[in-house]
């Protein structure tokens, strides 16, 4: 069992480091994607934003494995050059897609738990409809999205797992080869990767309540 | 009309009807077996977690913290693949009984932080009110606080479900045939990914369009009772 242990742990830690290096570049971009997303919603742009609701609604009422899917398989089936994409890039834009549907539902609470008069304000002292957002609004809305953006990371960090469907060497992959190196261990091999899981988002989840009762919680809808 | 026919033969999916509707019908079942599971398993959790004796609520805490902290498909794989032969049943868990035990202790982690807010939302008076009639514990919840505690959160535990329908597509991992294995075996069979993603990503959008249709019907129905 020790012997299992110390054979498989450096490639276990190899696939933490694929499943850290895919979450955090998620985290990024999908962030980036829902600020936008949840910006115009939050705006009430016209045209944009019921047709990102429905992108929303979409993506929320479909599992994240139909969403790989989607663009692993469909993508490159449609001929065009630059959608033939690799298993990295298919699995990253994946979850950043999956991502921002959940910030974009958090900005756009933020942004609306501001309250009105902080707006009605900023406007009746001239200021545009941009000064007001970049200056009064997005400022106190950015500190509410802190907390729930926790809650986010962990289920990236989560999704990932389900990367390994289309071949990803990253944690869940890594234990199944493990697993099929020495199938009487899967006890073991299983709950280390378990564990490893654990030991990435634990503090994540921990450091998300800190900072909720910090600074407060918004009433997203799900 | 050729354009459609090559974007989306649904000449094709008309042959693999049997399979949606067979998938379907397991996803359905499976959700609705993990469902009792999670919310037994929630109910459970919440009034240990609201309990008097520290040991009940650290087990209820190390639950919790457990499946949140790892995902579904890790938990799946370990229930399905390293858990021994269980005493009771005399062997291993089959991948329907894996999956779908899996799925319900999952979905109940996060039922049960639900239930807990609902229990907690009951007024004290209520239990005062239980008691001085002579209420025992079990009485007390039974008829007083899980009741109105659980009506609270009925829309979130339909958001809850609505996710746990969508999870249990994962069970596929480990071969047990449900909604997107029906799409796994079209793809399989005639190499068609547009027929088979959209086919299932449609009947995962009906779904979805039900549980949304049914959550707000709950919410108008308890809007008067509980605003």
């Amino acid at each position: 069992m020790l012997e299992v242990f110390k054979s498989t742990l450096p490639f276990l830690v190899h696939g933490l480091w694929i499943t850290f290096q895919i979450s955090l570049i998620t985290i990024i971009s999908g962030s980036f994607l829902g600020f936008v997303v949840g910006l115009v919603r939050a705006e009430r742009i016209p045209v944009l934003s019921p047709v990102l609701g429905g992108y929303i609604h979409v993506l929320r009422g479909t599992p994240f494995l139909v969403h790989l899917y989607f663009v692993y398989f469909m993508l490159p089936a449609t001929g065009v050059s630059w959608l033939q994409l690799e298993a990295f890039p298919a699995a990253v834009i994946a979850l950043s897609l999956y991502t921002s549907t959940y910030v974009a539902e958090i900005v756009r609470a933020a942004i609306e738990a501001v309250a009105p008069g902080q707006s009605e304000a900023a406007r009746s002292v001239g200021m545009t409809a941009v000064q007001n957002l970049w200056h009064i609004v997005l400022p106190q809305a950015v500190k509410l999205m802190i907390p729930p953006m926790g809650g986010i990371y962990v289920i990236i960090i989560k999704g990932t797992s389900i990367v390994s469907v289309i071949g990803i060497s990253e944690l869940v992959r890594a234990g199944e080869h493990a697993a099929q190196r020495h199938p009487s261990e899967l006890m073991l091999i299983y709950g280390m990767v378990a564990l490893m899981y654990f030991v990435y988002c634990y503090p994540v989840l921990r450091l998300a309540k800190w900072a909720e009762n910090k600074i407060g919680r918004i009433q997203t809808e799900h | 009309m050729d354009w459609i026919l090559d974007f989306y033969n649904y000449r094709v999916v008309a042959q693999f009807i049997p399979e949606f509707q067979r998938g379907l019908l397991s996803t359905a079942g499976i959700s609705a077996v993990s469902l009792v599971i999670a919310l037994v398993v929630g109910t459970l959790s919440a009034i240990m977690s609201l309990s008097a004796r520290p040991w009940l609520r650290n087990i209820s805490g190390a639950y919790i913290a457990s499946i949140r902290s790892t995902p579904l498909l890790i938990q799946i794989y370990v229930i399905y693949f390293a858990l021994p032969a269980l005493p009771i049943l005399g062997r291993r868990l089959d991948e329907w009984e894996g999956g779908i035990l899996a799925l319900g202790l999952n979905a109940g982690a996060f039922m049960s932080e639900i239930i807990r807010a609902g229990i907690e939302s009951v007024e004290r008076g209520q239990i005062e009110g239980a008691k001085s009639v002579g209420m025992n514990y079990v009485q007390r919840m039974r008829y007083i606080v899980l009741p109105q505690g659980i009506a609270r959160v009925l829309p979130p535990l339909l958001g809850q479900t609505a996710v746990l329908i969508k999870d249990s597509s994962l069970v596929s991992f480990i071969g047990v045939y449900e909604l997107f294995g029906a799409g796994l075996t079209l793809l399989n069979e005639r190499l068609m990914p547009n027929e088979a993603f959209l086919t299932v990503a449609g009947c995962y959008l009906l779904i979805y369009y039900g549980m949304f249709l049914l959550s707000n019907r709950v919410q108008r129905k308890l809007g008067g009772a509980y605003a």
